[in-house]
């Protein structure tokens, strides 16, 4: 197994292309991942895969004019042909008038992410994972899902003097798990440790759900009071991330939350924020161009407070990159990618027990966005939705479609639940949220499963 | 990669050797090479201009019916074994859950070589005329008031593929593909209004040369463009009611391939996607007697067409190009398939096995799945059509896993009465149930109105994938459909 190559070694790959004559500016962003993915499906591993992938990535400034190029060979030479083929990209194409510079020289926090242990986990060690997984299922059920294991450095150096290193580990188990008369059961868990996976918790969740998902009934599409697990309230959170919360999207007027700096968009008890260096997620201490990242209120207290920014796009603000840079060149501007819904006082069953009749949702699938400006999401209903009646869980129903405003979800959300879990969203990285009760949450459609 | 072409195949057969002599009863390697150039052009200025370069080699092997599957960007000979190895160590792993072991379909083990067509290469356009195309498209979109983006972009991509097998498969493909777009972007009074040519999603790609992005006409539709982007401002809401949809042809392109194209893909069938992208509502008892759509539509997975994102030479497992029905006058015909998915249901692989880079294992992947044309062009089948409404352009999709209740979202849209688009609508969108939809068909476009559209974003696979795919695609009309989800 490989291991990091460490800032020393990083550094000399990037010498060359900082030295590059003849230009303004030079920012190599590099990157080094490896690791190993154990999928399963029907409760046998079928595909299983290992690699290791470099990248240096070359930004050069010349006159206003900006170039970029990419390559996997990471070496000095490869660096220096990346950056040489920048530059000639530089010099025929138009100057950007909103270039703002690369990043200063500033120190970053400090972030220990690394697990040797996770960096090298074999393939044997995730199979035990696996089954161990697939033990939990009832006889007539079977487990679908990926054990992941990934190690990554990533560096930032510039010709103006910021250099900033970090590397990190991460563990992922998801699991479906389907059988018996329909129905199915979702459980997932990230963590920095392979050691903090405990396969036969996500199976026991997953096969239990699974369980008590049989034979569901048709429902009729309409206005509910729902209560979104973790898994589920990660797609309204994380589809905010796209379309309002990129300080680019917020001066352009694109964003669900132009116009509405200092306005309630929520109910109180709504908080979220972005905080990469937090230990309860899975963050990089800096951003792509070598920004400290920084903990971004976004919302509080249901009052939208603010954007995510990167040079660029604090340039044409009028204010301070927060470290939310993504690869240049980047044309759709910052992104935050470590969100957070902050936590309330409720446990899920008390959720449930306020509930005359509702809706327990497990989690969403391929959402898209139905209207940006008004956050208007579509997505169905998957793996383990449920009929609450008189503050207890009841029968399972059959999947349904929602077309939904986020914000207007998030003002009539009326209770938060007290833990939180990382929860993934099919096209983002995973935000850290409770589960949350919404009321008249807009459902549109059903499938027949 | 300083090596010729001929060094490349000699690492694949290398890495295949290693792998054999590690303990792989069945091993395959591809070498894979990556140019990508793309560029990005708003209200005149330069957005981005990058280029990426990638190449590596990954090394798939079957131990005791078993999959192992590793790559490396590295490919010095000490690396090339360490990940043999390593896949044959992955492979063993993978027995700790018994299963029924895979057995492939048998294949001519071949020795060729494929090139996509193209007129001119796109890499050696230089760097001035691409940007001088998207400043002149950008210039013209801006002169309509009341805009506030004009962007255009181009985007080239280039593979080279170097494949063996321990069967004796020996394989070299270069695939080239160019595309352009451009998108005007109006706001006001609360609402963001976007209209783009060809396509969304940055245009139309073709595995095609730089001729195909001179001909898609990006300065020329520019106006037009701009002006229905402002005019949908103050157009009102599409209503919401149950009407006759005709659809443009690259909207029928993407209602292909999420409500056709992913269903019939056989692993989602056999349930190996179920836990990410999903499974399929359709079984192998289906073929041959589902009524999945009306007589007037048949779909075909065709990976010779010229200028198709999923045309090739033969796919990653070394099996042919071909042309499969899928659905033939309305009846559900085949999957498309692997070498390991086709034995499980007593056939043979349709070739239908890519693989995103040299990092990721071959997946069953849309090749050009495509609805045959009929008859007619748009203008007629809206002249026959006495009320409904006529939406052009995707802006968003989204299906349930197993591919049957979906909600598509379109730029534009525009009553039509009486055979007349009059009313222009905006924020468009229409659900349904994928069969029920499908069998609603009651027209299709001719061949003059039929379009290979590239979709180079098809997501699929963990670790994920991105598989670039092709469908060709008539205007088409459908009856009784759900319009204006609110």
């Amino acid at each position: 197994m490989p291991g990091a190559f460490g800032p020393d070694e990083v550094r000399r790959v990037a010498e060359p292309a900082l030295e590059l004559p003849g230009v303004d500016g030079v920012e190599v962003l590099l990157m080094h991942e490896w690791g190993g993915l154990t999928r399963f499906a029907s409760s046998a591993i079928h595909q299983s895969t290992w690699r290791e992938d470099t990248a240096v990535r070359v930004r050069v400034v010349s006159a206003g004019r900006i170039g970029v190029c990419a390559t996997n060979e990471f070496t000095p030479e490869g660096a220096r042909r990346a950056a040489e083929s920048a530059r000639e990209m530089a010099a025929v194409v138009a100057p950007d008038p909103q270039f703002p510079g690369l990043a200063p020289p500033r120190p970053v926090p400090e972030r220990d992410g690394f697990d040797e242990a996770t960096a090298s986990t074999t393939p044997e060690t995730r199979a035990e994972g696996v089954a161990a997984l697939v033990a939990q299922c009832a006889p007539g059920f079977e487990a679908a899902g990926a054990f992941e294991t990934t190690a990554m450095e990533i560096a930032v150096a510039n010709t103006e003097g910021q250099f900033c290193w970090t590397s990190s580990t991460q563990a992922s188990l998801t699991t479906v798990v389907t059988g018996g008369e329909g129905g199915s059961g979702f459980a997932e868990v990230f963590a920095g440790r392979v050691a903090d996976v405990d396969p036969e918790a996500v199976g026991r969740r997953a096969a239990g759900k699974a369980r008590a998902s049989q034979n569901p009934h048709d429902l009729d599409p309409g206005r509910y009071t729902v209560i979104l697990e973790p898994s589920a309230v990660a797609t309204p959170v994380g589809f905010l991330a796209w379309i309002g919360f990129g300080g680019r999207a917020l001066l352009e007027g694109r964003s669900c939350f132009s116009g509405k700096e200092g306005r309630q968009v929520a109910a109180p008890s709504i908080s979220i924020y972005d905080d990469a260096t937090s230990p309860l997620t899975l963050g990089v201490p800096f951003d792509f161009e070598g920004v400290p990242r920084s903990r971004v209120d976004l919302i509080e207290h249901g009052v939208f407070r603010g954007a995510v920014y990167d040079l660029r796009s604090a340039r044409q603000a009028g204010t301070e990159s927060t470290g939310h840079a993504l690869p240049p060149p980047n044309p759709e501007g910052p992104f935050p990618l470590n969100l957070f819904l902050a936590p309330g006082d409720a446990a899920l069953e008390e959720m449930i027990a306020s509930t005359e009749r509702g809706l327990l949702v497990t989690r969403f699938h391929y959402s898209n966005v139905v209207h940006p400006v008004e956050s208007t999401i579509t997505g169905m209903t998957r793996d383990g939705t449920f009929l609450i009646e008189r503050g207890e869980v009841g029968r399972p129903v059959k999947n349904l479609r929602f077309t939904q405003s986020i914000l207007e979800a998030l003002t009539n959300t009326t209770m938060i639940g007290r833990d939180t879990e990382l929860a993934s969203e099919f096209f983002f990285s995973a935000s850290r949220v409770p589960a949350i009760k919404v009321e008249a949450f807009n459902f549109t459609g059903r499938s027949d499963h | 990669m300083s090596r010729g072409s001929d060094g490349v195949l000699g690492v694949a057969r290398q890495a295949v050797e290693a792998a054999r002599a590690a303990g792989a009863h069945y091993a395959d390697a591809r070498a894979v090479r990556e140019d990508t150039e793309s560029l990005t052009v708003r209200n005149q200025e330069m957005e981005g201009v990058d280029r990426a370069f990638s190449e590596g080699i990954g090394i798939r092997v079957l131990v005791g019916g078993y999959w192992g599957f590793a790559a490396t960007a590295r490919m010095d000979e000490a690396e090339i074994q360490r990940t043999a190895a390593l896949a044959v160590a992955i492979a063993r792993a993978a027995s700790r859950l018994p299963r029924e072991p895979v057995s492939l379909t048998p294949v001519d083990a071949v020795t060729g070589r494929w090139e996509s067509p193209m007129q001119e290469d796109p890499f050696s356009v230089p760097l001035e005329e691409k940007i001088a195309l998207l400043m002149e498209a950008t210039r013209r979109m801006q002169l309509v008031k009341g805009l506030a983006f004009a962007e255009g972009s181009v985007d080239l991509f280039r593979r080279h593929t170097w494949f063996a097998s321990s069967e004796g498969a020996a394989i070299e493909q270069t695939t080239v593909q160019s595309g352009g777009g451009i998108e005007a972007t109006a706001i006001g009074d609360g609402e963001v209004q976007r209209r783009s040519f060809p396509n969304s999603f940055r245009g139309h790609i073709a595995a095609a040369g730089w001729e195909h992005v001179r001909a898609l006409g990006l300065v020329e539709e520019a106006e037009r463009t701009a002006t229905e982007a402002v005019e949908l401002l103050s157009a009102p809401e599409c209503p919401s009611e149950r009407t006759t949809l005709v659809l443009d042809s690259g909207q029928v392109a993407l209602q292909i391939h999420e409500s056709i194209g992913h269903p019939v893909e056989l692993d989602r069938v056999l349930g190996m996607e179920e836990a990410y992208a999903g499974s399929s509502f359709l079984s192998p008892d289906h073929r041959g007697r589902l009524r999945y759509a009306s007589e007037l539509v048949s779909i075909t997975a065709d990976a010779t067409l010229p200028g198709g994102l999923g045309t090739f030479g033969w796919d990653d497992e070394g099996v042919p190009a071909q042309r499969v029905p899928i659905i033939v006058d309305g009846v559900f015909q085949n999957f498309i398939s692997s070498r390991e998915t086709a034995g499980v249901i007593g056939g043979t692989s349709t070739g239908a096995m890519r693989a995103d880079g040299w990092q990721n294992l071959p997946l069953i992947r849309m090749t050009n799945i495509s609805i045959e044309p009929r008859e007619g062009t748009l203008a007629d089948i809206v002249g026959d059509t006495k009320d409904g409404v006529f939406m052009a352009t995707n802006q968003s999709w989204s299906i349930d896993d197993r591919r049957v209740n979906f909600q598509f979202g379109c730029e534009i849209a525009w009553r039509i009465k009486d055979g007349k688009l009059t009313q222009m609508y905006r924020n468009p969108n229409y659900t349904g149930i994928t069969t029920e939809f499908w069998r609603s068909c009651d027209a299709v476009g001719g061949r003059e109105s039929w379009t290979l559209w590239g979709t180079p974003n098809c997501g699929k696979g963990q670790p994920a994938q991105v598989a670039r795919v092709g469908h060709g695609a008539s205007p088409a009309r459908f009856r009784d459909v759900q319009v204006g989800v609110r």
